[in-house]
Parts: C-alpha cells; sequence; structure tokens
C-alpha cells in the first residue's frame, strides 16, 4: 500500500510528459512534412537525402545532442501514453502497462544515443 | 449498480472501490471517446517514423555507396498518415495551454485564446524555423 501523501514519483512521470509532449508537439510536425512528404516527392531538397550532407550534419556534435533531445521527448511521450491508453483500454494491469511503456521508451532513448554517438 | 461492482476485499476494510468493468469498445460510444483514444494513440504513428528516422541514421555507416534515401511512394503515404498524427498531436496537447497557463496581468488573467493562439504561433514559427533548417542543409 502506498504511505500517505503526495505521490511525488508521478508528480515528476506527469511533468516530464507534459514538457516532452510540447517539444513533440511544435518539432515534429516539421520533420515528417519536409523529410517525410516534401523531399521525396522532390519539391525541396532535405539534408538527408544525400550522403554526404546527412553524414556532415550528424558529425556535427550540436546536431547530436538536437537529434539525442527530440528522440527522448518523443519516446517518452511515447512511453507515456502507451500506458494511459493501454491501461484505459485493458482495465486492471496498470503497473505492467507502465512496466512495458517506460521500458519501451528506455530501450528507445538507449538506441538513439548508441546510434547518434557512435555514427561518424 | 449497473456496470460498477464493488470489490468484495475491500468491501471487509470498511472502504469500498469502485471497479468500472468497460468493454474493449467503450471508446466508439460517443465521437468525443474516439478523438481521447486517437489523441492517445497519436503518439504510436509518431514514434513508428522517428524510428524509421533512426534507422536512416544507423544506415550512415554502410557509407556512402550504401546509403539509400527513402523516396518511394509507399514511403510519402506512411509519411501523411503520420504527419496527420502529428498535427492532431500538436493540435490537441496545444489547446491545453490556454487551459494550464495562467499568466496574470494585475489581477486578472491573460485569456485562455490569447495563450492557445501565441501556442498555435509558435508551432507556426518553429515549424517554419525547422523546415527552413532541413531544407538549407540539403541545398548546400
Amino acid at each position: 500500500m502506498r504511505r500517505a501523501g503526495p505521490d511525488r514519483v508521478n508528480a515528476l512521470l506527469w511533468a516530464t510528459f507534459a514538457q516532452c509532449a510540447v517539444i513533440t508537439a511544435l518539432i515534429v510536425p516539421a520533420h515528417i512534412l519536409v523529410q517525410g512528404v516534401l523531399a521525396p516527392l522532390g519539391i525541396v531538397p532535405a539534408f538527408d537525402h544525400k550522403y554526404s550532407t546527412f553524414a556532415a550534419a550528424i558529425g556535427n556534435p550540436l546536431v547530436k545532442i538536437y537529434l539525442l533531445v527530440l528522440f527522448a521527448t518523443v519516446f517518452y511521450t511515447f512511453g507515456h501514453r502507451v500506458r494511459y491508453l493501454l491501461t484505459d483500454l485493458v482495465h486492471g494491469y496498470k503497473p505492467l502497462f507502465g512496466a512495458v511503456g517506460y521500458g519501451l521508451a528506455v530501450i528507445g532513448i538507449a538506441a538513439a544515443a548508441y546510434i547518434l554517438f557512435t555514427t561518424p | 449498480m449497473g456496470r460498477l461492482q464493488i470489490a468484495a476485499s475491500d468491501a471487509h476494510e470498511g472502504t469500498r472501490t469502485y471497479a468500472p468493468r468497460l468493454g474493449g469498445t467503450w471508446f466508439l460510444r460517443s465521437r468525443g471517446y474516439i478523438r481521447y483514444v486517437l489523441r492517445e494513440f497519436s503518439a504510436v504513428p509518431i514514434a513508428v517514423w522517428m524510428l524509421w528516422f533512426l534507422v536512416e541514421i544507423a544506415r550512415l555507416k554502410d557509407g556512402p555507396k550504401g546509403y539509400h534515401p527513402h523516396m518511394s511512394p509507399a514511403f510519402v503515404v506512411f509519411s501523411i498518415v503520420c504527419l496527420a498524427f502529428a498535427l492532431w498531436h500538436s493540435y490537441t496537447f496545444l489547446s491545453f495551454s490556454g487551459l494550464i497557463m495562467r499568466i496574470p496581468i494585475g489581477d486578472r488573467f491573460v485569456p485562455a485564446n490569447f495563450v492557445r493562439g501565441g501556442a498555435y504561433t509558435l508551432l507556426l514559427v518553429v515549424s517554419v524555423l525547422i523546415g527552413w533548417l532541413l531544407v538549407w542543409g540539403g541545398a548546400r
């Protein structure tokens, strides 16, 4: 049984989600629009459509940090929302769904960090 | 009691816990519920698209001859679907800003619509800036 008093862990999880969801909301649409739609259609160039420009960008430490923050915010938002979506759809397994959601988020963030910082 | 079930174990302890029994399709009962579930689900296609981007970065290790960017129509359709969910996430989450952010002015607060409008304007400005950087990086 949880001790009486404020649930600080849950508050921290929700506060982190709020920050991550705002960053995701502001930044991700532009990436998908340019890299996923406009560039493949040939309307605009994009930095990831030529090896030379993509490798040069990924080689920049500031870009690596920016992308790590972006991947971390997106994967955390995913983990938090998966936890509550599954809890709403299938009742009674909240701790399990929390472990699944946050576990996947941690794996995703670790994979992003590994790939970003081992790619020259 | 309808669909509400009182947990028997709690009855012995003097407290009663309502354990709502909702079917797996409860969200189909109302458009509001469907929008709510779609909002929560929006994180999944966004994460899948970012996972694809991560795989693209990992493929850089193959060198210039092994790297081929995705240009297929199927990828564009996939991205359009993900973009729709990303915009739905942006719209729904930023619309909360008017309720959450209480900015005091004297003894009153900045109107919620003004705060919400500011958040949407920020989305537009950030999108133009990020979009320009992504295009500029490819045009060099």
